[in-house]
């Protein structure tokens, strides 16, 4: 059931009459049931495995705060962290691993291959998990004694499969204290609902069309421009897809009274690699912030280790997105990218500058980041260093953009700096009626003229 | 309160912006014209041009590629016959656009003297295509689909997805659009010159139109073994034109085409009731050789039964049958330049002594 279909919006519809027509104390078993189906929808089986997670993260969280020797408390802690990364660890990186072991030992590629279905957001509630079991650990969030609180936790549908990912703090705050959602939030969800289905089909989706045929035909694309502007679609295809599905989550969230954070702040306008990674995925970044950089001591032990801690930190971050070696270089590209701009900026803070600079450091940054998606797109290692090849020694070769590709581009790059300046988006949520509806009617023309609506293009995230 | 309100005023402007752009001329006079839509509204616009330049004599015909025959060489004989033939055909199209098609040439119904329809079969032959369910209907039509005609539109379809397509499209003919406006925007400047310049040649390109002079002489086929023999130098269309086409094997008879012609005919007829104009149907000659007629048991004629309204003439089935041969088609399904330069003035004559002298003020 992908956000973008008319199944989907059904589904949501149902659910929100059923909310808000039954009994506050029904409330959360409606949204429980309806998770639970929402995930059954993809692959009824893995309901066994959540649920075994649910059952695992609760306990330990109730054990957690019943027994006080320390001892016993790392070792709930390691208990729990090993369920979760070993499931984890099984489903994601078991053949990642078996073929790297193969090779080593000489023997054929498959020798230890099991065919391994990956369950949908499995490394999006397993970061949950295990940021609820640390944060009670550490004493920073009581353990929920209502295991149908917790169940929720892990599979509320909006961000079951995909994030963001929410710090457990937050989430219990909004359901112990449920609110019906102010005129403010209702009208903030259906405005970011409605950008997020825009961004998706409207931007992402065509641009994906173009970084798909590209990378599906790398050896036949040759040439600079083409290489180029494929990875230029590709960087515009991902930010979309996965800011749009993450804006719709928030949206349907706040529709249903909860409160989810912000995931991305117009990344593509970061001054820096560090200003980038404040602007991108910020739910996973500040969660491998609290929960690696900084127990691997952060910037504590010196330069040198700041730098390590960077550079593992983004290593375990790319690895997390999928197991391949490609991921891998990704995140240890990013670890070195801001290993080194960390080198040149001392400890000055990150978007101190000459303003007039700005300009060549966001082109330069995103151009960075476009280098970095070459890895995260292509199938293999050999088609990333080709395709790097083609961007920096091919051929002029020829753009694979269409004019009004490049005007979507200018559109959302319009709309990005108003919003960088002035956040209009935010502030047309509460202005008159009819600024606010002639907002929403032009979202909605930009998606009925250039929605991709002959094809079902998945979420790039739903992968991980 | 706020948000409810919002939300139908949003609506309102989604469908103010699309009903703005087009279903105002604005947009609709730059559509690609060499798109089905393009297609469709050229020859509209070229027909409403020519009812003005033409006297109450005038011959309207339709039908898909498969109606070929040359306007002016059917007018060659008008000082014959009496009457100014005017095609306004379209390639692929079927008896729903044609609907569409006559109800905004002909708004009063009364603009013509005869209208043509010209078929492949007087009796309803199904295939294994479903016409109701032919997509490419939405796309002819879309700049001639009214608010009123969405729901009746969309309803003609079969399946269920197709419907919501149609609807869709039908409510907010954007969706149908899309593909177009993109491609307007890549270069509005090319388009619009492109559509200027089909605009000042269009009538002179169709009308003096030449036909290629291909042929399949030399083509045989074995009916009781369905096997061709392919004259030397046919091409790879012509053979898959033979293949699909004249000996395609006939599919389970269910009434479906029979349904189909009885909807539409049925309501161009209606719409043509009491009228002046006559409605003519004319088999066309049915390709390079005819199939056998018990290829397929045809349970039905609805044509037949249209026969039977006041307005309704039936030209002799076997009219054209003389045309059935190899040398005068280009392929299975379309007449050649000799086949063309027969057909033409045959159709003239034929429609001529089927209406009667023409009555020209």
């Amino acid at each position: 059931m992908l956000f973008n279909t008319t199944t989907f919006f059904i589904f949501l519809a149902v659910v929100l009459v059923l909310f808000y027509s039954s009994p506050r104390p029904w409330r959360k078993y409606i949204l429980l049931v309806a998770s639970y189906y929402f995930y059954a929808s993809w692959n009824p089986k893995f309901i066994a495995l959540l649920l075994t997670l649910t059952v695992i993260d609760y306990t330990a969280g109730m054990w957690l705060e019943k027994v006080s020797a320390a001892r016993a408390r790392k070792a709930v802690l390691i208990l729990s962290l090993t369920a979760n990364l070993g499931f984890l660890g099984f489903f994601k990186y078991y053949n990642f691993l078996g073929r790297n072991l193969a090779l080593l030992l000489g023997r054929p590629e498959n020798a230890f291959f099991l065919d391994i279905v990956l369950p949908l957001g499995i490394s999006f509630h397993t970061f949950q998990s295990i940021s609820y079991v640390v944060d009670v650990y550490r004493g920073q969030q009581k353990a929920v004694r209502n295991p149908i609180d917790y169940a929720l936790f892990i599979c509320f549908f909006p961000q079951l499969v995909a994030g963001p990912i929410v710090r457990a703090r937050h989430f219990f705050h909004d359901l112990l204290d449920w609110h019906s959602p102010s005129t403010d939030d209702v009208s903030r969800g259906l405005m970011l609902m409605t950008l997020g289905l825009t961004k998706k089909m409207a931007f992402a989706d065509q641009f994906a069309r173009i970084a798909n045929d590209y990378f599906g035909h790398v050896a036949a694309n040759p040439g600079m421009l083409t290489a180029w502007s494929g990875v230029f679609a590709f960087g515009l295809q991902i930010y979309f897809d996965f800011s749009g599905y993450t804006d719709m989550a928030i949206g349907m969230a706040l529709l249903l009274g909860f409160h989810f954070p912000v995931n991305f702040r117009r990344p593509y306008l970061a001054s820096s690699i560090t200003d980038f990674w404040r602007r991108w995925h910020i739910s996973l970044s500040t969660w491998l912030r609290d929960y690696l950089y900084i127990p691997l001591g952060g910037n504590r032990g010196g330069r040198w280790r700041t730098y390590r801690n960077l550079m593992l930190t983004m290593l375990l971050g790319g690895l997390w997105h999928g197991a391949s070696w490609n991921f891998v270089i990704w995140g240890g590209y990013q670890g070195a990218l801001l290993s080194v701009e960390r080198v040149f900026r001392g400890d000055r803070p990150v978007g101190e500058g000459r303003p007039w600079l700005y300009p060549l450091k966001a082109i330069v940054t995103f151009a960075l980041a476009l280098v970095g998606w070459v890895f995260f797109r292509s199938a293999n290692l050999t088609e990333s260093l080709a395709v790097l090849r083609q961007m920096f020694a091919g051929a002029p070769g020829h753009i694979l953009l269409e004019p009004w590709h490049w005007g979507l581009a200018g559109v959302s790059l319009v709309v990005a700096l108003g919003e960088e300046h002035s956040e209009w988006l935010e502030r047309l949520t509460k202005a008159p009626v009819l600024a606010y509806a002639s907002g929403l009617a032009v979202m909605f023309f930009f998606l009925e003229m250039f929605g991709a609506f002959d094809v079902a293009i998945p979420f790039i995230y739903f992968q991980f | 309160m706020r948000c409810g309100l919002v939300c139908l005023l949003a609506v309102l402007g989604l469908f103010g912006c699309d009903a703005l752009l087009f279903r105002t001329p604005i947009y609709p006079s730059y559509l690609e014209p060499d798109s089905s839509t393009g297609q469709f509204e050229l020859i509209l616009r070229r027909e409403q041009t020519a009812q003005t330049l033409n006297g109450d004599n005038l011959v309207a015909t339709l039908g898909n590629s498969r109606f070929a025959y040359a306007p002016r060489l059917s007018n060659e004989i008008t000082f014959r016959t009496g009457y100014a033939f005017r095609h306004a055909g379209v390639a692929g199209s079927d008896v729903r656009t044609w609907y569409y098609m006559l109800r905004d040439l002909d708004p009063a119904a009364s603009r013509y003297r005869a209208i043509v329809f010209g078929l492949d079969d007087f009796d309803d032959e199904d295939g294994l295509f479903d016409p109701n369910d032919d997509m490419r209907s939405l796309h002819y039509v879309i700049a001639r689909l009214r608010w009123s005609d969405a729901w009746d539109f969309a309803r003609s379809f079969d399946s269920r997805r197709l419907q919501f397509e149609a609807l869709r499209g039908a409510l907010l003919k954007g969706f149908v659009y899309q593909a177009d406006f993109r491609a307007f925007l890549s270069d509005p400047r090319k388009r619009i010159d492109y559509v200027q310049l089909c605009r000042r040649g269009y009538e002179s390109w169709t009308y003096d139109y030449v036909e290629t002079n291909n042929s399949l002489a030399g083509l045989e086929v074995d009916w009781s073994a369905w096997t061709a023999k392919y004259p030397p130098g046919t091409d790879q269309d012509q053979r898959d034109t033979i293949r699909n086409f004249l000996m395609r094997k006939p599919a389970p008879q269910i009434g479906r085409i029979a349904n189909y012609r009885r909807l539409w005919f049925g309501r161009i007829l209606d719409r043509y009731r009491g009228s002046r104009t006559r409605i003519i149907f004319i088999r066309l000659p049915r390709g390079p050789l005819p199939r056998p007629d018990d290829a397929a048991r045809k349970a039905s004629g609805s044509v037949l039964e249209f026969a039977a309204r006041p307005n309704v003439l039936l030209c002799d089935e076997h009219a054209f049958d003389s045309l059935e041969h190899p040398e005068l088609f280009r392929d299975a399904l379309h007449l050649n330049r000799d086949g063309i330069a027969r057909f033409s003035p045959m159709l003239a004559e034929k429609i001529r002594s089927m209406l009667g002298p023409s009555t020209q003020r």
